[in-house]
C-alpha cells in the first residue's frame, strides 16, 4: 500500500501541517482584500504571503516555497534524497510565469519553464532523477499524488516527493478577473450568494512509500481517478460527468457509510459548486459530509490538491469535518450536506475532489490504518 | 504495446512512418493540414498553437485507426508531455497586459494559458471520458515518457492511450510525436 | 448604423477568430449564440472586452451581455447608445 510518510505546508496561515490544521480549526482565513497592488486596475481579494520573506537572490519566490517545504517535511524522515531511488514531482499551474513580465529582472529567462524551475529543486536538494512536473490546471495536486502512487506501486522507486506550489501574480489575477471568476469579497462556497472565488498563494508536500504491513495510524492513498467531462474546455459539465466517474472509480467497493467527508474543490464559482453537487449526488453520495477550504486559503491552484489532502487527513486524526467557512445557505439544486460548523466524526476515511479547466476531474480516496 | 504513430514539424509531418505530402510551413502547415484532413470543426481557429498542434497529430493518428464513431468512451485516456508548457499562449496573454496604457486581459488567451488545454481539446472531440493529462520535462526523454505511460494502465479503466510529445515554444516552433498505445 | 453594423462583424470576426467567416456572411438579426453564429462563454467575455476597447463601454454586470449579444443588430445599438469613444 502507498502510505504517506511525512508532509509540510507553508502558507499565509504557517509553515507547518500543525500549524495550519490549527489555523483553519479555529476559524482563522488568510484572505485579504487587496487594491492597486502589482498595477492593477481592479482590487481583488487573496490570500498572499509576504513577498519581502521569501526573496532571495538565488531561488524566485515559487522556488523557495518549494525548497523549504520539502526540507521541513524531510526533517520528520530519514530519506537519502541524493539516492536515485527517490523521485520528486512537482505540481504547478504556472510556476515562474512572473518572469514573462518585461519589467521583472534578476532571475534568467529560461527558469519560466517548469521543468527547469523543477531542476533547481532536484539540484538542491542533490537528487539525480529529472523531475516530473504534472501541469493539470487546478486537479494538478491530486494527479501528482496519483502519479506517485503509479510509480511506487511499479516498484522502481522507493520515496516519491510530491510538492504542489502555485504563487499568484498580476498575469494569475488578471486572468481570472477577465473570467469574471473572482468575488469581491471572501468567497461563499455551495452558498446561495457566492460570487466567485479567491485566489490563494502556498506550497505544499507530501512524501510517499510503500509498504505491505500498515500501522493504525497511518494514512494510505488507496485510489485515484482522473476524468474528463468531454464537454468544454472552461466550463464545466452540466451533468458532473467527470467528477461523477473519477468518484465511482476512486470509490470503487468502498461503502459511502465509512468516509467522514468529502473535501471538494469548492471554489465558490457557480458553475463549479452546482456541478460538484450533481457529481456527488450522481455517485450516491449525497449523505456524506461536503466540506470546501476555500475560504480559509483561496484556490491555491497547483498548491490546492496536496494542501487540501493534508488538512484533510489531520481532520480525521483529530476526529473532525472542517466546517465551510463562507458558507451560509445551500445554495446548489442537489442537496448535500454542507455546515460551517466543525462536526464532530469517528470514520477514517475521506474523497479528496477537485475540478480544472480543460473539463478535468480527479478523485482521490485516503484512508487511515490498514485493515480494509 | 505502439500501434500508430505521427510526427510534425514545422518542415515535416510523418504518419505511420509515411510521409504526408503538404506545401506549406510553421503555422500555415498546421492551417493546411486541417483544411486538407479535417475542415468541419471551426473551432480550431480559437486553439493556441499547442491545441492546434496537438488537435491536428491526434486527428491524423485516429484516422488511421479507422471506423470513427465519436460514441461516448471511458477507456482511452489522453496523456501528453512537454518541454514548454504553455509557453506559446502565456507569451500571447502577457502581451494583452503588458502595457497598463492599453491593458485589456484577454480571456479567450488566458483560457489556453494551461499545457492541459490541449488534452481537453482532445477529449472533447472525441467524446472520451476517460484519463486526460499533461506532464512537462525539461528534455525529450522517451524512457521517462513510456515508464509513465506504462504506468497509467494502471487505471482499472484505462485500456488504450493516446500519448507522446506535443511542445511548441511559439507559433512557427513546434514538434509532435504521438502515437496510439494498448494495454 | 449600417457603417457601425459593418464594423461591428469585421471587429467580431477578428476578436474571435472565426477565421472562415467574412462580413456579409453574419445576418444582422440573427442570433450570434447557440443556433447562429454557435458561440460560447469565452466569446461573450471576449467580446465584453472588446466592446471595452473599442467604444469605451465598461459592463458593470457580465449577465447583462445576455440581453446585448443577442444579434449584431442589438449590439449595434446598444454601442451607439453608450459609446464614450
Amino acid at each position: 500500500m502507498i502510505v504517506c510518510v511525512a508532509h509540510n505546508i507553508i502558507s499565509p496561515l504557517g509553515v507547518t501541517s500543525a500549524e495550519n490544521y490549527a489555523a483553519v480549526e479555529s476559524g482563522r482565513s488568510a484572505l485579504k482584500r487587496y487594491d492597486g497592488l502589482w498595477g492593477l486596475p481592479e482590487p481583488f481579494v487573496a490570500s498572499l504571503l509576504d513577498r519581502d520573506v521569501y526573496t532571495d537572490d538565488r531561488y524566485t519566490i515559487d522556488e523557495r516555497i518549494v525548497i523549504d517545504s520539502i526540507s521541513r517535511a524531510l526533517k520528520e524522515t530519514t530519506i537519502d534524497v541524493t539516492s536515485s531511488k527517490v523521485l520528486f514531482i512537482i505540481s504547478t499551474t504556472k510556476g515562474n510565469v512572473f518572469l514573462l513580465d518585461k519589467r521583472e529582472t534578476g532571475f534568467p529567462q529560461e527558469r519560466v519553464r517548469l521543468g527547469m524551475m523543477a531542476r533547481e529543486i532536484t539540484k538542491h536538494f542533490g537528487n539525480p532523477n529529472e523531475p516530473i512536473v504534472v501541469s493539470n490546471a487546478c486537479i494538478s495536486g491530486v494527479c501528482a499524488q496519483i502519479e506517485a502512487m503509479r510509480y511506487l506501486e511499479s516498484g522502481d522507486y522507493d520515496y516519491v516527493i510530491v510538492c504542489g506550489v502555485d504563487v499568484q501574480s498580476a498575469f494569475i489575477v488578471s486572468g481570472f478577473q477577465s473570467f469574471k471568476a473572482l468575488s469581491p469579497e471572501d468567497c461563499k462556497p455551495f452558498d446561495a450568494n457566492r460570487q466567485g472565488l479567491n485566489l490563494g498563494d502556498a506550497a505544499a508536500t507530501i512524501i510517499y512509500t510503500r509498504k505491505n504491513k500498515v500501522d493504525d495510524y497511518e494514512w494510505v492513498a488507496y485510489r485515484g481517478a482522473i476524468r474528463n467531462d468531454a464537454n468544454h474546455i472552461s466550463g464545466p459539465s452540466r451533468t458532473g460527468e467527470g467528477s461523477y466517474r473519477a468518484l465511482k472509480v476512486a470509490l470503487g467497493g468502498l461503502n459511502s457509510d465509512e468516509l467522514a467527508f468529502i473535501n471538494a474543490h469548492g471554489t465558490a464559482t457557480s458553475y463549479n459548486d452546482e456541478m460538484e453537487s450533481i457529481a456527488i449526488e450522481r455517485a450516491g453520495l449525497a449523505s456524506v459530509p461536503v466540506n470546501s477550504l476555500k475560504g480559509y486559503y483561496g484556490h491555491t491552484m497547483g498548491a490546492a490538491g496536496v494542501l487540501e489532502t493534508i488538512i484533510s487527513m489531520q481532520a480525521v486524526d483529530d476526529h473532525n469535518i472542517l466546517g465551510t467557512r463562507g458558507f451560509d445557505t445551500l445554495g446548489v439544486t442537489h442537496p448535500i450536506d454542507v455546515s460551517n460548523q466543525n462536526r464532530a466524526t469517528e470514520k477514517r476515511a475521506f474523497i479528496k475532489l477537485l475540478s480544472g479547466f480543460g473539463g478535468c476531474n480527479a478523485a482521490l480516496l485516503m484512508t487511515k490504518g490498514g485493515q480494509r | 504495446m505502439m500501434k500508430h504513430s505521427v510526427i510534425i514539424t514545422p518542415e515535416h509531418v510523418v504518419v505511420d512512418g509515411n510521409p504526408l505530402m503538404h506545401s506549406e510551413k510553421g503555422s500555415a502547415l498546421l492551417t493546411e493540414l486541417y483544411r486538407n484532413n479535417i475542415g468541419d470543426y471551426p473551432k480550431f481557429f480559437k486553439m493556441d498553437t499547442l491545441s492546434k498542434l496537438g488537435f491536428i497529430a491526434s486527428e491524423l493518428l485516429l484516422n488511421t485507426e479507422g471506423n470513427r464513431s465519436f460514441e461516448p468512451r471511458e477507456d482511452r485516456a489522453v496523456i501528453l508531455f512537454n518541454r514548454n508548457a504553455s509557453l506559446q499562449a502565456d507569451t500571447a496573454y502577457q502581451a494583452t497586459i503588458q502595457n497598463p496604457e492599453n491593458f485589456f486581459p484577454s480571456p479567450a488567451a488566458f483560457v489556453y494559458t494551461l499545457p492541459n488545454i490541449v488534452t481537453g481539446e482532445i477529449a472533447i472531440r472525441n467524446k472520451y471520458f476517460g484519463e486526460t493529462s499533461f506532464i512537462v520535462i525539461d528534455d525529450y526523454d522517451e524512457k521517462i515518457i513510456m515508464e509513465n505511460l506504462r504506468n497509467a494502465f494502471q487505471d482499472p479503466m484505462t485500456t488504450s492511450i493516446i500519448g507522446g510529445w506535443v511542445d511548441c515554444s511559439d507559433e512557427e516552433h513546434f514538434e509532435a510525436k504521438i502515437f496510439l498505445m494498448e494495454k | 448604423m449600417d457603417e457601425l453594423i459593418y464594423t461591428l462583424k469585421q471587429q467580431i470576426i477578428e476578436a474571435l477568430n472565426l477565421e472562415d467567416m467574412k462580413p456579409e456572411d453574419i445576418d444582422d438579426n440573427a442570433s450570434l449564440f447557440g443556433e447562429g453564429l454557435g458561440l460560447d462563454s469565452i466569446d461573450a467575455l471576449e467580446l465584453i472586452v472588446m466592446m471595452e476597447k473599442n467604444y469605451g463601454i465598461k459592463l458593470k454586470d457580465p449577465t447583462q451581455g445576455k440581453e446585448i449579444f443577442k444579434s449584431v443588430a442589438v449590439m449595434a445599438d446598444f454601442i451607439a447608445k453608450n459609446r464614450t469613444k
